[in-house]
């Protein structure tokens, strides 16, 4: 398989930044640490080669005892596929924005703080995208509760001046 | 031929009898009289041609779209307009709280009026028109500039952002695009000697001025669609951009009265262009002036609402660049070439 | 005595507005009628699918799928149930497999072709909307003979089709695909050669290659910007790799070429949908699914393209008959970043063809 070459790759990357390589049905994940990864992306853009440098897809996943950010990497020059994962502390889920690297992780980011409430250090516009501003809660975390309508009365109060 | 005289007179015949009903047929009251009853005739053109291009207009647009178009209500839909129109009647009339009530309400108002004082001097047959102003052209096209006025105060007094916008692009199109249309018809005034449309239609007996103006023609069709915010012109109205400009806010009877006015616009630039290019009433029998004149204001406003439904619309500095460095240009390019032609005719026949 | 300024005028356009394609909103501030800066704002028709989807079991949310892109529907089915059927491993029936990609293809020529019409629409070009409506009435009319339902088709399922094409579906597939030459000839001769509408698109909102790139952008509005992409051929599912096609690139960068590669994508789709009616072998349509689908523990990343760009699912599974967590990957959503940087400076008018030539679907945006 074409994972040979882009496996050694990964497997050195994940040295450098304490993570894990697993293989999940054909693709290679890699784990780390939320602090690692800025190096870690930045790393995965850079593989000699076989670059890993169209971030595909950006998503929050809730893994009940911490949060997860999802990176799906691509790249339009190759067949390589990465998927890393970034673990985040529940308490205090903070991570650092990737807007740096590529600007198309602005809109996914501001989706995974306003359904998770993961927050990203350093994106320049963080505020929720589907919800409304003073929303309380957020949608996506299993600890979420679901109301009926009538329970929650989400109605929208207008803010004077809009 | 006394039969297709009467036919081609009726309308005379019967304000000669009118007149004949008063003991001095041209006393002040013979005239109030008249004058009464041409402006009746003109109201009833305006609202007329409104319903009547309403449906027509929907037919066109079904036909070069390739669908049916209206086609539920009367036979093969020919009442739509009528209910169209009896249920803006019905509508309530909604001020916005923040309008300037005065500006608001006189804007619809003013359009609506403006093709009725147009279209009164229109010769519709021979001896027909309404009013015979010697100053005929002049007229019409001042008259026609008062309605961008009228479009900034419903763009302002609405007190929207979209209706501003299209106030301002009104502004903007219809005082450029008025030069090019008023040079364009300099030319055919030129060779008349006259800004009398009855004198200009008179002058056309032999040759339409299409044929010997047919650059000014083109100008003032491309100008007159331009002037009355038609598409492709339409930027005004531009339900894409700015939702319906200045017409956002009105609901019902007024907002009704601005299609009245649009459709009474289009009728006017129409029946001015039949007049000065297409030989107005004239026409080779057995059909009447009447008739002639009518078709070929009918062909004109076909041809506008075909190149409406086909044409993308303009974008806003293309339509600058197009009035100001191709249409004038032009428009002055052909006063200059009439004058030419003027002068080398003179030369030759000796006058 | 005090410097009097022009102010800039901040219009909100949207959520209802004419021209915003379903529930979008924009505010944007203008200097006169050029736009210095917009703010998307998004979520008017958030339904929380990904939230309704972790209440639901596999199947339950096949037609929660449709209502995403719902003007090619057959995509998002397609993306669903490839990627369960990855997560458990199944073999779908040769059959099946063909008439998926008949019916996706379908759908990306239904797509691209409201595309062109609502592009025209947004400039004003009603008579071309109308033209390509008129055509695309004729996929409804395939989608209704076979799935009862002309937009939001619901025909595929975990492991298969839903049911066979009628015997009435087969000619009317062929004359509509002997008519499609046609079809583009009109849209070309009443809107792409249109003088006005070329000089409304042509250099208008420039998307350089790199930008592109570093946006995420997929799909059409990529391969308008000169990269040559597409997942059908760079990692081709399903069955794409025994058709023989072209993967249509343009290099103008502007909005011209973001629509006008939809014709030339609707061409490719054509040759696609011949050979597969020439190649489909007979035999059943539904594979052996259990009762009750239970994926294993695991998690599954799988994208298509989507006619307007990549749609991927990612699902995460604990092995129970409902998904932990399942992400969508919507390429319209990414896409639309690009409209406040490429429409900074031109007019209001442009900015609504500029979105126009987005092909957003408010419904996937929004998911």
């Amino acid at each position: 398989m074409e994972n040979k070459v882009l496996k050694e790759q990964v497997e050195k990357l994940a040295a450098q930044v304490n993570g894990e390589v697993e293989e999940i049905i054909g693709e290679l994940v890699l784990k780390v640490k939320a602090s690692y990864v800025i190096e870690t992306l930045k790393g995965a853009k850079s593989f000699p080669n076989i670059p890993c440098d169209f971030l595909h897809d950006l998503c929050g996943v809730d893994g009940v005892d911490h949060l997860e950010a999802v990176y799906q990497l691509t790249s339009l020059r190759g067949p390589q596929r990465l998927r890393v994962k970034a673990i985040i502390d529940r308490e205090n889920p903070v991570i650092d924005s990737v807007t740096s690297i590529w600007q198309g992780a602005n809109f996914l980011e501001r989706e995974a703080y306003d359904m998770f409430g993961i927050n990203f250090k350093g994106h320049p516009n963080l505020k929720r995208i589907y919800m409304w501003d003073d929303f309380e809660g957020y949608p996506l975390r299993k600890d979420y509760v679901t109301e009926p309508i009538e329970v929650r009365n989400i109605v929208r109060t207008r803010i004077e001046g809009e | 031929m006394d039969a297709l005289n009467t036919i081609n007179n009726v309308f005379l015949i019967i304000a000669a009898a009118i007149r004949s009903l008063f003991a001095d047929p041209h006393s002040v009251w013979a005239n109030l009289t008249m004058d009464v009853i041409n402006f009746i005739i003109v109201v009833i053109i305006v609202v007329l041609a409104a319903l009547i291009l309403i449906l027509l207009e929907r037919k066109v647009a079904g036909w070069t779209s390739q669908r049916p178009g209206p086609n539920r209500l009367g036979p093969r839909g020919w009442f739509q307009t009528i209910a169209d129109a009896l249920k803006l009647m019905g509508k309530e009339d909604i001020t916005p709280a923040g309008a300037d009530k005065f500006i608001f309400k006189i804007a619809p108002m003013i359009i609506f009026s403006l093709p009725m004082m147009t279209l009164a001097v229109i010769p519709y047959g021979n001896g027909m028109a309404p009013i015979n102003l010697d100053l005929g052209i002049f007229y019409f096209l001042a008259i026609s500039a008062i309605s961008t006025v009228a479009f900034v105060m419903a763009g302002w007094g609405s007190n929207n952002k979209y209706s501003l916008l299209g106030g301002m692009r009104a502004v903007a199109q219809m005082i450029s695009y008025e030069i090019p249309l008023l040079f364009s018809l300099l030319g055919v005034v030129m060779i008349t000697q006259s800004f009398n449309l009855g004198v200009i239609v008179e002058a056309q007996k032999t040759v339409p001025f299409i044929l010997i103006q047919p650059l000014a023609f083109v100008i003032y069709i491309i100008a007159g669609l331009a002037e009355v915010n038609r598409a492709p012109f339409d930027l005004v109205e531009a339900d894409q951009e700015v939702v319906a400009g200045p017409f956002t806010e009105y609901t019902g009877l007024r907002w009704g009265l601005f299609f009245l006015g649009e459709y009474g616009n289009m009728t006017a630039v129409s029946a001015l262009a039949a007049t000065v290019f297409l030989g107005g009433w004239q026409g080779p029998a057995p059909i009447p002036g009447w008739v002639w004149f009518w078709m070929k204001v009918g062909i004109i406003i076909f041809f506008m609402m075909w190149a409406r439904w086909t044409f993308p619309r303009i974008r806003i500095d293309h339509l600058m660049h197009l009035a100001w460095k191709v249409l004038l240009p032009l428009s002055i390019l052909n006063i200059f070439l009439t004058g030419l032609g003027i002068y080398i005719y003179r030369l030759v026949m000796g006058g | 005595m005090t410097i009097e300024k022009t102010e800039e005028l901040l219009l909100n356009m949207g959520p209802q507005h004419p021209s915003m394609h379903g529930l979008f909103r924009m505010v944007v501030n203008l200097e006169g009628e050029t736009v210095t800066k917009i703010d998307p704002k998004m979520g008017y028709l958030h339904r929380g699918i990904e939230k309704l989807a972790e209440s639901r079991t596999y199947s339950q949310f096949i037609p929660y799928t449709d209502r995403l892109d719902y003007l090619a529907s057959p995509h998002n089915n397609w993306a669903y149930v490839q990627t369960v059927e990855k997560l458990m491993g199944l073999e779908i029936p040769e059959r099946a497999e063909y008439l998926r990609v008949i019916f996706g293809e379908l759908a990306r020529i239904a797509s691209h072709q409201v595309c062109i019409a609502s592009t025209a629409l947004d400039m004003a070009g009603w008579s071309a909307w109308s033209y390509a409506f008129r055509d695309r009435e004729r996929i409804c009319d395939m989608y209704e003979m076979t799935a009862g339902s002309r937009l939001t088709v619901n025909n595929m399922r975990i492991g298969g089709m839903s049911n066979e094409p009628p015997a009435e579906f087969w000619p009317a597939l062929k004359s509509f695909l002997d008519d499609t030459p046609e079809m583009l000839e009109e849209y070309n001769g009443i809107f792409f050669g249109n003088e006005i509408a070329q000089g409304r698109l042509k250099s208008v909102g420039i998307l350089s290659k790199e930008l592109a790139e570093n946006l995420s952008i997929t799909g059409p509005c990529l391969r308008a910007s000169g990269v040559n992409y597409d997942v059908r051929k760079a990692e081709p599912y399903s069955i794409y790799d025994r058709f023989d096609f072209n993967v249509p690139v343009r290099y103008g960068c502007d909005s011209y070429d973001r629509t006008i590669i939809r014709m030339d994508e609707i061409v490719e789709s054509v040759k696609i949908i011949k050979q597969a009616v020439r190649d489909i072998p007979e035999g059943p349509i539904m594979a052996k699914v259990p009762k009750v689908i239970k994926p294993p523990v695991g998690e599954v990343y799988h994208r298509v393209e989507n006619p307007k760009g990549e749609l991927g699912f990612y699902i995460v599974s604990d092995g129970t008959t409902k998904p932990a967590r399942l992400r969508i990957r919507a390429g319209t959503f990414i896409n639309l970043q690009m409209l406040p940087i490429v429409s900074l400076g031109w007019k209001i008018q442009d900015v609504v063809a500029i979105f126009a030539t987005l092909d957003a679907v408010l419904g996937e945006v929004d998911k």
